[in-house]
């Protein structure tokens, strides 16, 4: 509720344009942290990954995909990391010179299958964004994770995923992008049916990259 | 005292003026030698005297007008009129100077214009008009009311211009049109004014050339008088505002992540939010140092679109005017050096 009213309120703010047609795609250095069940089961690790976005008047879409690896953090239960493969994808519709609603899928899979969940949503939310500068933009999106699957099953009645994002032209065809997304998903599991115990997961990805735009 | 002799200074003054140019008659020469040494009888000898030789029409005009203004200086009223009825019917549009005759002369020069049937001071100005929409102004003087015919005679024939009855100063004007509406053809003219009063008649008249020539059309316009187009971007005023949304922003998405940190992970690491919120805010920094970008001034842009508009819609008016006037002549008519002469009939 608290995540609803902050991006209600950042959506009500700015007035920036975006272009009317624009495809950008470049590489990206990915900081990643993770956390699942219990505060001592925690990971951070550092990637890499790529985003591609398209704008076409209204219309907006982006596709990222990231791989990073998670190593077991000091203090941490865990024994041994895993490699993280995330994939986000979503389209959104301007709704205004400084809004638009989203709608997206999310996917992220561990590898060793195990040694955590991997996790596939529909993302449904809304982003606004202002242009502060000439070439520079800076946007906030919350979204809700729409009936999340996990590989050890379970279920989340309440997930979201919100995040803040910078784009800046640094020189011609040449910008600079960073992205930071928190998800918060409030897994309930119920091991051999004897009453759900909850098995949260958390996660923060920063990617920092260039991108070419077209 | 003063006045008799300023008197017979007019009376002095008129004739030696009118005499300037040149006398080739002997016995007129002597009649004015005779004029200007007040030697009014000798002038009532020499002056008919020459009236009774070859003389030229000038000389003519100028014996009478000497018998006038000597009969005037003798009082002998009528006998001036008469002389001087005499001069403009010599000479029509001889004029007096009341400011360099005597009275007596004048009254008596005056007196002789309205006893006699005369059109003087035909006067026709240069002029250029559209065809239909203009006409040529045309002015003289009747001196005795009398019904009055104007006419334009050209080689394709004779256009009435005006037939009434008129007395003094007249003003006419001709359309230069055919009956069906169309110019009439280039070439030469006289305009001919006839006044007849019972059995006296007088004719003058004034030759003109008329041309035909394309009527000018108008430029299409590029601006208004006045107006002028207003730039369409603005640069807003340099403010604290992007720092202040990125600090928004930033803060947003930090209140989200601690606010939705589940408890029972702990609180976890901000490197992730450091970085791209710390990016955020620095570039929000440079671009509150920067010159703020252009953006679109959307009342200008309105004005510029609204005066757009109404230059288009006057070129629109001034294509249609300009296809009326390619379909129109200019006529452009001016009065020949030499005005013909009229004369009594």
């Amino acid at each position: 509720m608290r995540a609803t009213a902050v991006a209600a309120a950042v959506l009500a703010l700015g007035s920036g344009a975006a272009p009317a047609q624009e495809i950008t795609i470049g590489p990206q250095v990915v900081l990643a942290s993770y956390r699942e069940v219990v505060s001592r089961l925690r990971y951070s690790g550092i990637g890499f990954g790529g985003a591609m976005s398209v704008r076409f008047h209204k219309l907006s879409a982006e596709a990222a995909v990231t791989r990073v690896k998670l190593d077991t953090t000091d203090g941490s239960a865990a024994t041994t990391g895993f490699t993280a493969t995330q994939v986000d994808a979503w389209v959104a519709y301007d709704l205004a010179s400084y809004a638009s609603l989203e709608v997206g899928v999310v996917r992220r899979s561990a590898d060793p299958e195990l040694d955590a969940q991997s996790v596939g949503a529909v993302r449904v939310g809304a982003r606004s964004f202002y242009e502060i500068g000439p070439g520079a933009t800076v946007l906030f999106h919350a979204d809700y994770l729409v009936a999340p699957k996990f590989s050890g099953g379970g279920s989340a009645s309440f997930s979201l995923d919100l995040g803040l994002g910078l784009d800046v032209r640094l020189a011609g065809r040449l910008r600079g992008t960073a992205a930071y997304a928190f998800q918060r998903i409030n897994r309930k599991t119920n091991p051999g049916g004897t009453g759900e115990i909850d098995a949260p997961i958390q996660e923060t990805v920063a990617r920092v990259g260039l991108a070419l735009g077209f | 005292m003063i006045r008799a002799h300023q008197l017979a200074g007019f009376t002095l003054l008129a004739p030696a003026l009118l005499g300037a140019q040149a006398v080739q008659n002997a016995t007129l020469r002597r009649a004015q030698q005779a004029y200007d040494n007040l030697e009014y009888r000798q002038v009532l000898t020499l002056a008919p005297a020459a009236l009774r030789e070859r003389l030229t029409g000038p000389e003519r005009a100028r014996a009478y007008e000497l018998l006038g203004f000597t009969y005037g200086a003798m009082d002998s009223i009528l006998k001036a009129v008469d002389a001087f009825k005499q001069v403009v019917l010599i000479d029509p549009e001889r004029q007096l100077d009341p400011n360099r005759v005597s009275p007596k002369a004048y009254s008596a020069f005056d007196v002789a214009l309205r006893q006699v049937l005369l059109v003087r001071q035909l006067r026709i100005d240069s002029t250029s008009f559209v065809g239909g929409q203009g006409a040529l102004p045309i002015r003289f003087t009747v001196t005795q009311p009398a019904r009055v015919v104007t006419r334009a005679v050209g080689s394709d024939g004779s256009f009435l211009i005006d037939s009434g009855a008129w007395n003094g100063q007249v003003n006419l004007t001709w359309p230069a049109r055919l009956a069906n509406g169309d110019p009439v053809p280039a070439g030469s003219y006289t305009v001919v004014v006839d006044a007849r009063l019972g059995q006296n008649a007088f004719s003058a008249s004034q030759a003109v050339r008329l041309s035909h020539g394309l009527v000018d059309t108008l430029t299409h316009l590029t601006s208004l008088p006045g107006y002028q187009s207003l730039p369409e971007t603005e640069v807003p005023p340099q403010s604290w505002r992007p720092l202040g949304l990125a600090f928004l922003f930033t803060g947003g998405a930090l209140v989200g992540t601690l606010g939705l940190e589940s408890s029972s992970l702990g609180s976890g690491s901000k490197r992730e939010l450091a970085v791209v919120g710390g990016a955020a805010l620095v570039t929000g920094f440079v671009m509150t140092l920067r010159k703020p970008a252009p953006r679109p001034a959307s009342a200008n842009i309105l004005y510029n679109h609204l005066l757009r508009d109404q230059i288009a819609r006057r070129n629109q008016e001034i294509t249609k005017e300009n296809v009326a006037r390619r379909q129109q002549v200019q006529l452009t008519i001016v009065p020949l050096a030499k005005p013909a002469a009229g004369g009594a009939r």
